[in-house]
């Protein structure tokens, strides 16, 4: 009986077992050249300082490539041409001094090609010199607050300014964030503007930021910091000069209660009773007309929640995790052309987009809507304190109430 | 058949075994308990498998002529200090149970050491009729523990000693004693690394006399006590210290905090009667210092005036007892030690309320400092 020769399905097993992993590199070179749409995209730059970074990469990126190319068909061909194929082993030597010297030499000479530029980029992006624009950074259990300290940058700002979630500033400005944190450490991050920056406790860190064109650019918390890592999300708002302006000035206006008999106005009595001990609204007084002051030290774990002045001026909330307009008004917002994007941001949360469906989920029970530290019976490790915002079991006319008193902070 | 090797591993089986029942029935089986005489057994009961493997199945115990003419049959065995130094510690541990916890746990790591080192050196000399072959052995097992535990406790007492003696001396005569030392080290060693002929003898002579005489003055200095140390009181608003006295002592709240240097949030100057503020990653000086809320902002204060003056921090009224039927405030003041010209403070904040909105409402948020009346700068926090 004749032994069948295997050589066939030797070959054929080899073609089969590179079809996989050359596939998937197609389909990876493929699917990557799809993202054209990626906001978080660091290869997309859209501002002075992320631009740097992405030319600083693009060098030794295509260096790197052109070695590997080399590397990689010198390898295949001596693996194909010097295979096993029962041969004598070859005379076996040791050294060669020219060629070990030049292999030194070239990679010493391409490391200082790359460290030149590198070095020169590093120094760029930490310089503080030409600031027009400071805004702190505060990282929290799970969002970000932005505070804009009384300066004669940012075109001028006389009363500090508190926000979260979506920070505002004016495009084309250098604008440097001084970043830290009031828990763990958390990070910073705006693809398409900058580099990350950590938010450690104790430390200010500075980033700086620069945006070509008005817009919205996404970011998100990249050092893990706990149950709700995944819900710290940020936002960065870039407007024209003049928009900015109206910007601040819209959010340093006086307050205005509610009209008496309104539903809102029954809002803000229970807003007072269950929400201002934690959230600062600026201008609100008690029945006997002093501030209000909340002290979220006495409650939260990191000292701090959401200053909620202006909340309907901004897009989502709990760390830009939850949108409060319709899913159309938010695709109309962030594909909004750099021209318009102003505008349409300063309008701010307007009724036909207003969207309450996640605002009453939050109300009705927060940490169902993200994972949070908030039951009662296991605050023994923070003494009571809660990291994030507790159930307040409000009743569903209560919900009703203070969301009509939300919609007029704007 | 079981050699004695085995029975001994055997006993400990089974000795084991009884332990883990008995305390788990009497202490209801402490988890922690429980599982370390497990592990015991286990151990035990592994090792009797293994030296009856390899060697009960080799070696017959029947065999008595080949077990009594073997080597280690015939070696007696040597002198040894370790029964001594064993008993040392056997004695040491009722002392230790009755005085206290720090003595038992020398006497059970003396017992410890002396059970191992009595053990490996009786086995060793009996591996083999060669003597010099069994220390070798010895050696081989023991030194890769003895060495860098020896080692370590040496440098140790070497180190402690000199801490000692740095402590009790002047800080100005540390520094030259440090200096001289290591001058010394550096001096000695290229004298024997460049001169190869120097007598051994006179290398460990000179160690000796050098690591002596460290650990000798550190015992002397340890028993006469460090130099005298200043520590310096906390100034406290409430306690009324926070005035314009000029006391000339450190804060040293403040600067113990080493973040703080490294990490200034801003730099307040007291120059020609005037406050300036000096604020990272801002440009020029600001009219007012803004200071985040709920977060620590690390301040230095720099007196480039004549004179000691100190920065006081007046962070506004606070409401004593949020439950009590009428409201009292009281002030949240904070001050840094009094300085001289030139010298810096450092102080910590973190303010949990924000300052009043209206700049012309009363208990605004500033900086001052005592004593200088044109010295003021405000505060705001958002
Ligand atoms: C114990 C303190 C506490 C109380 C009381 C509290 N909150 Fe919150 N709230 C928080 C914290 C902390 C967050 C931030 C949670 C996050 O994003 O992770 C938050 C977030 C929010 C947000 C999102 C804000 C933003 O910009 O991201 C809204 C809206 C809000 N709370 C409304 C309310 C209302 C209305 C009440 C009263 C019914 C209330 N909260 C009571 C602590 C509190
Ligand atoms: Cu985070």
């Amino acid at each position: 009986m004749p032994v069948p020769s295997n050589a066939g399905s030797h070959r054929r097993s080899r073609a089969r077992r590179l079809a996989l992993p050359g596939a998937a590199i197609a389909a990876l070179t493929l699917l990557s050249s799809c993202a054209k749409d990626a906001p978080q995209d660091t290869f997309q730059p859209k501002g002075d300082n992320a631009r740097n970074i992405d030319n600083l990469q693009r060098t030794p990126f295509y260096i790197a490539g052109g070695v590997f190319v080399i590397v990689f068909f010198v390898v295949m061909f001596c693996v194909f041409k010097f295979r096993d194929r029962g041969q004598k082993i070859p005379k076996q030597t040791h050294g060669k001094p020219a060629l070990e010297i030049a292999l030194t030499i070239l990679p010493a000479l391409i490391l200082i090609g790359v460290g030149i530029p590198t070095v020169k980029t590093l120094f760029m992006l930490a310089k503080t010199s030409d600031t027009q624009c400071v805004i702190n950074v505060t990282g929290q259990q799970w969002w970000w607050e932005y505070d804009y300290p009384v300066q004669a940058g940012c075109g001028g700002i006389t009363e500090p300014i508190v926000t979260s979630g979506e920070f505002v500033f004016p495009a084309k400005m250098n604008v440097l964030l001084k970043i830290t944190s009031r828990d763990v450490i958390h990070s910073f991050w705006i693809p398409a503007l900058n580099g990350k920056r950590d938010a450690v406790p104790g430390r200010v860190q500075t980033l700086r930021m620069e945006a070509d064109q008005p817009g919205i650019y996404a970011g998100q918390c990249t050092e893990f910091c706990g149950l709700s890592h995944a819900y710290m999300r940020m936002d960065a708002v870039a407007l024209d000069a003049a928009s900015f302006e109206t910007w601040k000035t819209n959010q340093l206006a006086a307050y205005e209660s509610p009209a008496d008999g309104t539903p809102a106005k029954t809002g803000e009595s229970t807003f007072l009773t269950q929400c201002s001990r934690c959230h600062q609204v600026n201008g609100l007084v008690n029945a006997d007309g002093d501030p209000v002051i909340s002290r979220p030290d006495q409650y939260v774990y990191s000292g701090a929640a959401p200053n909620l002045t202006n909340l309907m001026t901004r897009f989502d909330f709990a760390g830009a995790s939850f949108d409060l307009i319709t899913d159309d008004c938010r695709d109309k917002l962030w594909s909004a052309k750099p021209a318009d994007f102003s505008a349409l941001y300063l309008k701010g949360v307007t009724p036909e987009c207003f969207d309450p469906v996640n605002l009453r989920e939050w109300l009705r029970n927060a940490p169902g809507k993200k994972p949070m530290y908030a039951d009662p019976t296991k605050l023994g490790p923070t003494d009571g304190k809660t990291r994030g915002m507790p159930n307040l079991n409000l009743t569903e006319d209560q919900i009703d109430q203070i969301i009509s008193y939300l919609t007029e902070r704007k | 058949m079981f050699t004695t090797g085995s029975k001994l591993f055997l006993g400990g089986t089974v000795l084991s075994l009884a332990a883990t029942l008995i305390y788990g029935a009497t202490e209801g089986g402490g988890p922690l308990g429980t599982l370390g005489l497990v592990s015991v057994t286990i151990v035990f009961a592994f090792l009797t498998g293994i030296n009856f493997w390899v060697r009960d199945s080799n070696v017959s115990s029947m065999d008595t002529a080949g077990i009594e003419s073997s080597a280690a049959a015939h070696a007696a065995p040597g002198r040894s200090m370790w029964p001594l130094i064993g008993g040392a510690g056997a004695a040491l541990l009722p002392v230790g149970l009755i005085v206290g916890f720090a003595i038992t746990w020398v006497a059970l790591i003396v017992l410890m050491i002396a059970t191992v080192e009595w053990m490996v050196q009786a086995w060793s000399e009996g591996a083999s009729s060669d003597p010099v072959y069994n220390l070798g052995i010895r050696r081989r097992i023991l030194h890769p523990m003895e060495l860098p535990v020896l080692g370590a406790v040496g440098l140790g007492l070497i180190i402690f000693s000199f801490s000692r003696i740095m402590l009790h001396v002047p800080a100005a005569a540390g520094a030259i004693i440090f200096g001289c030392i290591a001058a010394g080290v550096v001096l000695f060693g290229s004298l024997i690394a460049t001169k190869r002929t120097v007598a051994r003898s006179l290398v460990v002579a000179l160690c000796t006399v050098g690591g002596v005489g460290v650990v000798g003055a550190g015992v002397a200095s340890a028993v006469a006590g460090g130099r005298h140390i200043a520590k310096h009181e906390i100034p406290s608003y409430a306690e009324g210290t926070c005035g314009a006295e000029t006391s000339g002592e450190s804060d040293d709240k403040s600067s113990r905090a080493i973040a703080a240097k490294s990490n200034l949030a801003a730099t307040i100057i007291l120059e020609n009667g005037k406050l300036r503020a000096d604020v990272a990653g801002v440009v020029g000086n600001p009219e007012v210092v803004t200071v985040p809320r709920s977060a620590n902002s690390f301040i230095r204060f720099k007196n480039l005036d004549h004179g000691k003056f100190r920065l006081v921090v007046n962070l506004g009224k606070e409401v004593v007892d949020p439950k009590a039927a009428t409201l009292t405030y009281r002030e949240v003041k904070e001050c840094t030690q009094a300085v001289e010209e030139g010298g810096d403070q450092f102080i910590i904040l973190k303010p949990v309320t924000p300052s009043p909105r209206d700049p012309s409402a009363p208990d605004q948020f500033s900086f001052s400092v005592p004593g200088v009346d044109s010295a003021v700068l405000g505060i705001v926090v958002p």
